[in-house]
């Protein structure tokens, strides 16, 4: 073999492992904790329990759920869990609903005969007629026997009365935007665009959902087109208003869950990178830094919160935050956020004073990392461990809180529902005389669950995230 | 870091443990009372001049002592289970007579009654004590129920004219903190008040404008004193007086020829102008403006109670409230408090009637949460539980220890009449016929409340109250309709307020949702931390907001009088003419009947405008262990502790 | 050790000025005031009493005021809402009650937190695990109230165990100090957990299992130490939180400790009392966490403590 073979032969040999060396993909930590996490089945199971349950809460309007304000204190005050009333709701809708349609029909040739010009009366005609029919139903369900009108009353009524006058009311604004849009006298126009406007206010999905936002109106519109008026019935008995709590649990989760996680996600931002600035840097820095973190803390948060929210309910600035598509719930978030984030930079900064004298630091520093470098690219994901395992201690945490508010009367209003104002109600039945207890056990279930549910599935992500458990 | 340091540093944190445990470990066991109640709250205070609730009530009660006491007048309950409380001549009067015009009442004071410390109780004392409680620094909230009694407002709110006699308090305390022991006394002729500006050194009669320092100058010509009584006919001394805390600057000596001394106050002379007088030890007149009828009943109330002035003069307030401190002339003596915990209370040997008083200690706990209350109920920590949680009231309604009866108390809604669309009498009518209020007190109060057709609760012995609307869906749609809102039609956003409570927010949405389906009428529901709520009721910044009263004595006048134009209590924006002039007339009408039926008339008036909507009468919701004797409800829910008696023979039966 | 105490309370006393200034801020700035009530005073006795506690006169004369009575005389005057006290008097009445119940919650949650959590991470994956996982899980899910609610029942109606309210006896702090240290252990487990699975991964606990070891040793002479550190900085906010937040176990069970003070000074405007509050709160978090900073330099040698 002379040299230029064995020359030939090592280059071969070079190419070919340099062939595959590149075929060699290297794997993005996210791919890799994926692919760890999978074989995790608590986390597994945790994780699609969470999305079963946002997906449930995002899409609570289109469920078949029945109102969670709607009240009939007379007939359905109180009811407990009681699963056999599905069957006996069967049988009873069909003759409502004739009775329906029967009343239906009137109110129908009311608008029939009512012309563009006289928009306003007839406006208010067929809203007459309509509570005229409800009342007349009423009526004439009352000398029913008890059983039968309580279901009916219970599960079915309001939003099949609801369904029919919303149909009429949408081809009504049809109508009415057709008219704008072929009128060319601006008075008219005007005065037409009004009566849109009070149209809307008197939407009848407003009477049953509150005041909602214009995607949940849409999904409620959805709703009734597709599902119809068809809802389930109070498997979950009713609390003290006649209030289903099945359907407050659902839409109590919407704001519960929007509360933990985008709080949570504000504290994260701060906390992290104003923690890993702290302990990186040290010394005067960081005293400085800790010193204002601990003169926040001892800041009296429930003043604060207090105040922010008195200041938010001013009626000036309420109307100029809610022109810019600000909220109350909005400015609780960032309000919880911003007590939260102090944990999250103490840990953090803990964590990197501790990782910072580690050799791949001054591995680091050698090979000319900046500092910015150094601290969100080789400290920063070394903490993640931690930092998740926190993340899933704040949300609890920030629920928590939440309920706490309610408590003193500054959490979510009325007619707005969330975990912690449902358990706070429930806990004021829980009494040695008489307890109702599925006011406080489903909400209770509701919250734990979720929380189980995050804490297993952080405890996953820490085992994923963890390079020194690879292969283990 | 010592090695020393690091190794001891466990011992120190265990040391903290075992401090701790310690600590519990010897709070030892505290030997319970004869009788224990929930009182609901921590009490404000225990001297009654300053106090205002319910539960300070309580325990004034038991510790103090007025001239006559509220006990209840008959055995037997009326139908509607309550027994009336009257003003009895069992407290330090012992009789007491009203003149022709029932202008002046003379109080006869028992003899031989002690203070608890053996003190003998005399009328000064009572003149002493409305004194106190007049003056202006004791900052007494419930003052305005002595503002009957003649000249008594005017000294408490300083107001002056020229030649009136007038008291001067020089700057002489020995301790400038405290009213009493107060300082010299001069006594003189107002005449008038001068502004003096310290940069002008100028002297004007009224006052510059603000941003300008200036120190106001009361002055008096000062008449002598003679063995303590004034000599108002010998030649005065003519003085400038400036209060002790106004900046002196460049002060001169003299101001127009008068010599400038410091006081504390100028108020009225309060021997020679206000009708308060102790004749002598055991007589003691009153002088009213006008004939006031209730006013036996306001002496019985709790605020009007005397204190003892040796005590205060001591230790000063608060410092004279203090257990060991306090002296008192009621059927117990306080013992020990601690905050938010208890108060106990032991019978007072020295009492006039301790013959009488059956119970010898007594413990009020100050737990908040009605649940807690209930379960220490039920527990029998405590025999007597003043309050208990809404939702168990239908099961406690068949139980003979719930003890349930109307009470002087509406729930009401204020409407500020300010507000568009409120400002129409046809849509406040409509919004109030909307509700139906028969529901609220059947589903959500549940506790027997009464639905309100007027603001005055019944229970007032002759007193025919008002007819306000009844609950009628459709006239209130065809009111509205008139009003140019048809099925709710173009009716602006408005907003019902109501402070952080279960209960206040499931009535608000029931009415929410009654305006909603009858009406066609949307409406926000605000919910307000309490004191934020105050705040914004009293800017008016409100449309629809939630609110309850509590008659301070039996008498339609209580409610009434809130309503007349600018108020303190009004707080809508209401005012109607004929309204106050009824009020007024009806102040000095001497025939008790006529006044009753101008009253009427008055309430009539409101229910027509309609600036409130009465919602429901209160209940009392009191829960008595069965052993417990001498318990009676009335429409003031004011229970006398020391008429209390323990059925020694049910109690040990319950045990077993 | 001198130096970094002497900087430290240079720290504080900043700290105190800063609390006290934003407090007096905020509180003032808040709508509504302390002699608000449903009956509404007049005028003129509304200005008899603020007259009576200074708030007639122009805000920074207040603050001035305040400051002076707190800093010479360490008085923060007299309670508006409970006239009858000093604030000093209802701290000194409040604190022993509360600190007596913090540490007996934080002696449980500590041992149960600490034992379950290095239990767990040694026999990580196994039932027994799983089970201590699931205990913390329900301690930090359930809200202390609704926890609290359900061992009334329990422990003073079904099985009569303990009083269900009411503060003196040894008996009656302990429904309490469990339901207020059930949160604080389920954290505690967490975190010792997942400090201690990271530190069991370290190169130098394989070193001292080469020594030869014991797992017991190793475990709890090597491990912990490093493992507590989480722990250790969470409990400086931990008790805080435990001394202000338990208002509500304060209400449910009716003791007289500072929680409910804190919020009802807050709710009722009282302001010298809510001062008093904020500050003592101040304090003890300022040494608390004191003691966090100087425990991390005696666990963990690799901290400098300058």
């Amino acid at each position: 073999m002379n040299i230029a073979d064995n020359q030939q032969n090592n280059r071969d040999e070079y190419s070919r492992l340099l062939s595959e060396v590149q075929k060699i993909r290297g794997i993005s930590i996210w791919r890799d904790v994926w692919m760890r996490i999978r074989k995790n089945g608590a986390a597994m199971l945790s994780l699609a329990f969470l999305l079963v349950l946002g997906l449930v809460a995002f899409l609570a309007p289109v469920l078949p759920l029945q109102s969670p304000q709607y009240q009939d204190m007379v007939k359905r005050q109180l009811l407990a869990p009681n699963v056999s009333q599905i069957s006996l709701y069967k049988t009873s809708v069909a003759e409502y609903q004739r009775e329906l349609d029967l009343l239906y029909e009137r109110s129908r040739k009311w608008s029939e005969y009512a012309s563009i010009s006289r928009l306003y009366d007839d406006v208010a005609k067929t809203r007459t007629i309509w509570i005229e029919a409800r009342d007349e139903i009423d009526h004439r369900f009352s000398n029913q026997s008890v059983e039968t009108s309580e279901i009916l009353q219970s599960d079915n009524s309001v939003p099949n009365r609801v369904q029919r006058y919303f149909e009429q009311f949408k081809a009504k604004r049809i109508q009415l935007q057709e008219q704008v849009s072929r009128s060319s006298d601006g008075q008219n126009i005007l005065k037409l665009k009004e009566t849109i406007e009070s149209w809307e206010a008197n939407h009848p999905i407003h009477a049953l959902w509150s005041n909602s936002g214009t995607l949940t109106r849409w999904m409620l519109e959805c709703r009734l087109r597709f599902v119809g008026d068809w809802c389930i019935p109070s498997v979950l008995g009713t609390d003290n208003l006649g209030r289903d709590v099945l359907s407050r649990v659902i839409w109590g989760a919407r704001i519960s869950l929007i509360v933990g996680i985008v709080a949570t996600l504000v504290s994260l931002v701060i906390g992290v990178s104003y923690g890993a600035i702290s302990g990186y840097c040290g010394g005067w820095v960081d005293a400085l830094m800790m010193r204002i973190v601990d003169v926040i803390y001892s800041v009296p948060f429930i003043f604060v919160v207090i105040f922010m929210i008195t200041i938010v309910k001013e009626e000036q600035l309420a109307s100029w935050l809610k022109s810019h598509g600000i909220d109350q719930i909005t400015v609780f978030f960032l309000m919880i956020g911003a007590i939260y984030w102090l944990t999250m930079a103490r840990v953090v900064r803990g964590q990197v004073i501790s990782l910072k004298q580690e050799p791949f630091v001054d591995a680091a520093r050698v090979v000319g990392a900046s500092r910015i470098r150094i601290v969100f690219q080789h400290l920063v994901p070394n903490v993640m461990g931690v930092v998740i395992v926190y993340l899933t201690l704040t949300i609890p945490q920030v629920m928590r809180f939440e309920a706490f508010l309610s408590f003193l009367g500054l959490g979510v209003e009325p007619p707005a529902v969330s975990w912690g104002l449902l358990v706070n109600e429930g806990i004021q039945v829980i009494t040695p005389v008489r307890t109702y207890w599925w006011l406080v056990v489903y909400p209770g279930i509701a919250l734990a669950l979720t929380l189980f549910g995050l804490s297993f599935l952080g405890d996953g992500l820490r085992d994923a995230f963890d390079p020194r458990m690879k292969n283990k | 870091m010592s090695n020393r340091i690091r190794k001891s540093y466990p011992l120190f944190l265990l040391l903290m443990i075992v401090m701790g445990l310690g600590y519990a470990v010897n709070l030892g066991q505290l030997e319970p009372a004869e009788f224990t109640f929930n009182n609901g709250a921590e009490i404000k205070t225990v001297d009654p001049a300053l106090a205002t609730g319910a539960p300070e009530g309580r325990i004034i009660n038991g510790l103090f002592e007025g001239l006559l006491r509220n006990l209840p007048s008959t055995d037997k309950a009326e139908a509607n289970g309550t027994v009336p409380m009257r003003p009895a001549t069992q407290g330090m009067a012992e009789s007491y007579s009203v003149s022709e015009d029932g202008t002046v009442y003379t109080f006869h004071i028992r003899q031989n009654v002690l203070w608890s410390n053996g003190d003998p109780f005399t009328a000064h004392d009572m003149e002493w004590s409305w004194m106190r409680m007049l003056h202006p620094e004791t900052a007494s909230e419930y003052v305005y129920q002595l503002y009957y009694v003649k000249g008594a407002d005017r000294y408490n709110k300083g107001e002056l004219n020229t030649g009136d006699r007038v008291e001067i308090e020089l700057a002489n305390r020995a301790n400038a903190q405290q009213l009493f022991p107060r300082g010299t006394i001069r006594r003189g002729v107002f005449s008038k008040i001068g502004y003096w500006n310290p940069d002008t050194k100028i002297i004007t009669d009224t006052a510059p404008e603000s941003g300008i320092s200036w120190t106001k100058v009361f002055f008096v010509d000062v008449f002598p004193e003679k063995n303590g009584q004034v000599r108002w006919d010998a030649t005065p001394r003519a003085m400038a007086y400036v209060m002790h805390n106004a900046s002196k600057g460049n002060l001169p000596e003299m101001i127009e020829g008068r010599p400038v001394e410091t006081c504390h106050h100028v108020l009225v002379d309060f021997k020679s102008s206000v009708g308060i007088l102790a004749i002598d030890d055991q007589t003691f007149r009153v002088q009213l403006k006008s004939r006031t009828t209730y006013f036996p009943d306001l002496v019985a109330f709790y605020p009007l109670y005397p204190v003892h002035r040796p005590t205060i003069e001591k230790y000063g307030s608060p410092g004279w409230t203090k257990p060991g401190n306090l002296v008192c002339n009621g059927p117990f003596l306080l013992q020990f408090r601690r905050i938010r915990d208890r108060l106990r209370m032991i019978k007072n040997a020295r009492y006039w009637n301790a013959k009488q008083v059956e119970l010898n200690s007594i413990d009020a706990l100050s737990v908040q949460s009605e649940t807690t209350s209930l379960n220490m109920y039920v527990n029998g920590q405590i025999d007597w539980s003043t309050t208990v949680p809404n939702m168990v009231i239908p099961d406690l309604r068949k139980r003979d220890d719930f003890k349930s009866a109307p009470m002087l108390t509406t729930y009401f809604y204020r409407f500020n009449v300010n507000r568009k669309p409120l400002d129409q009498v046809r849509v406040r009518r409509a919004l109030n016929m909307a509700i139906d209020k028969k529901k609220i007190v059947e589903q959500v109060t549940k506790a027997g409340n009464v639905p309100a057709r007027s603001f005055v609760p019944p229970g007032i012995d002759n007193y025919n109250s008002a007819r306000g609307d009844i609950f009628d869906v459709s006239k209130a749609r065809q009111l509205l309709a008139e009003a140019g809102f048809p099925g709710g039609r173009n009716f602006p956003a408005i907003r019902i307020l109501f402070n952080t409570s279960d209960m206040h927010k499931d009535i608000a949405q029931v009415i929410q949702q009654d305006w909603k389906e009858h009406l066609g009428v949307n409406v926000q529901l605000e919910n307000y931390e309490w004191r934020t709520f105050l705040a914004t009721l009293s800017q008016k910044d409100y449309e629809v907001a939630r609110s309850g009263w509590i008659g301070d004595y039996p008498d339609p006048n209580t409610f009434l009088d809130m309503f007349v134009t600018d108020g303190a209590n009004n707080q809508t924006n209401w005012s109607n003419a004929r309204y106050d002039e009824l009020i007024e007339q009806a102040k000095f009408e001497p025939d008790y009947q006529k006044r009753l039926g101008l009253l009427t008339e008055a309430e009539q008036i409101l229910m027509d405008e309609q600036p409130i909507i009465p919602i429901y009468f209160y209940v009392s919701k009191n829960l008595v262990q069965p052993h417990i004797l001498g318990f009676s409800s009335n429409v003031q829910d004011v229970h006398p502790l020391h008429i209390l008696k323990i059925d020694n023979q049910q109690f040990s039966t319950r045990d077993q | 050790m001198l130096r970094i105490l002497v900087t430290r309370l240079g720290w504080m006393v900043l700290t105190f000025w800063v609390v006290y200034t934003l407090t007096f801020m905020l509180m003032h700035a808040v709508p509504g005031g302390p002699f608000d009530s449903e009956r509404r005073v007049s005028e003129e006795i509304k200005r008899n009493l603020e007259a009576k506690y200074n708030l007639d006169k122009p805000w920074i004369e207040q603050y001035l005021l305040m400051l002076e009575g707190i800093v010479l005389r360490g008085d923060f005057g007299p309670s508006i809402r409970l006239s009858d006290y000093s604030v000093n008097e209802v701290i000194a009445q409040g604190f022993p009650v509360s600190a007596a119940l913090g540490i007996f919650a934080m002696v449980f949650a500590l041992s149960l937190g600490l034992s379950a959590g290095v239990l767990s991470a040694m026999f990580r994956g196994s039932l027994l695990d799983l089970s201590f996982r699931v205990l913390a899980t329900l301690g930090i899910a359930v809200p202390n109230f609704v926890l609290a609610s359900v061992a009334v029942i329990l422990f003073s109606f079904v099985l009569q165990w303990f009083p269900s309210a009411g503060w003196g006896s040894l008996k009656q702090i302990v429904l309490p100090a469990l339901c207020l240290g059930a949160p604080f252990a389920g954290y505690i487990a967490r975190l010792t957990r997942t400090g201690m699975l990271e530190v069991l991964g370290q190169d130098y606990i394989r070193t001292a299992y080469a020594k030869g070891l014991s797992t017991r040793q190793v475990v709890l002479k090597h491990a912990l130490r490093g493992a507590m550190l989480p722990v250790v900085s969470y409990l400086g906010p931990a008790t805080a939180a435990i001394l202000t937040g338990s208002l509500v176990l304060e209400k449910i069970f009716a003791l007289p400790g500072m929680g409910s003070h804190f919020v009802e000074a807050a709710l009722q405007r009282d302001y010298p009392m809510a001062m008093g509050m904020v500050m003592v709160y101040t304090g003890l978090l300022f040494v608390m966490n004191t003691l966090v900073d100087i425990s991390y330099g005696i666990i963990d040698p690799r901290v400098d403590m300058e």
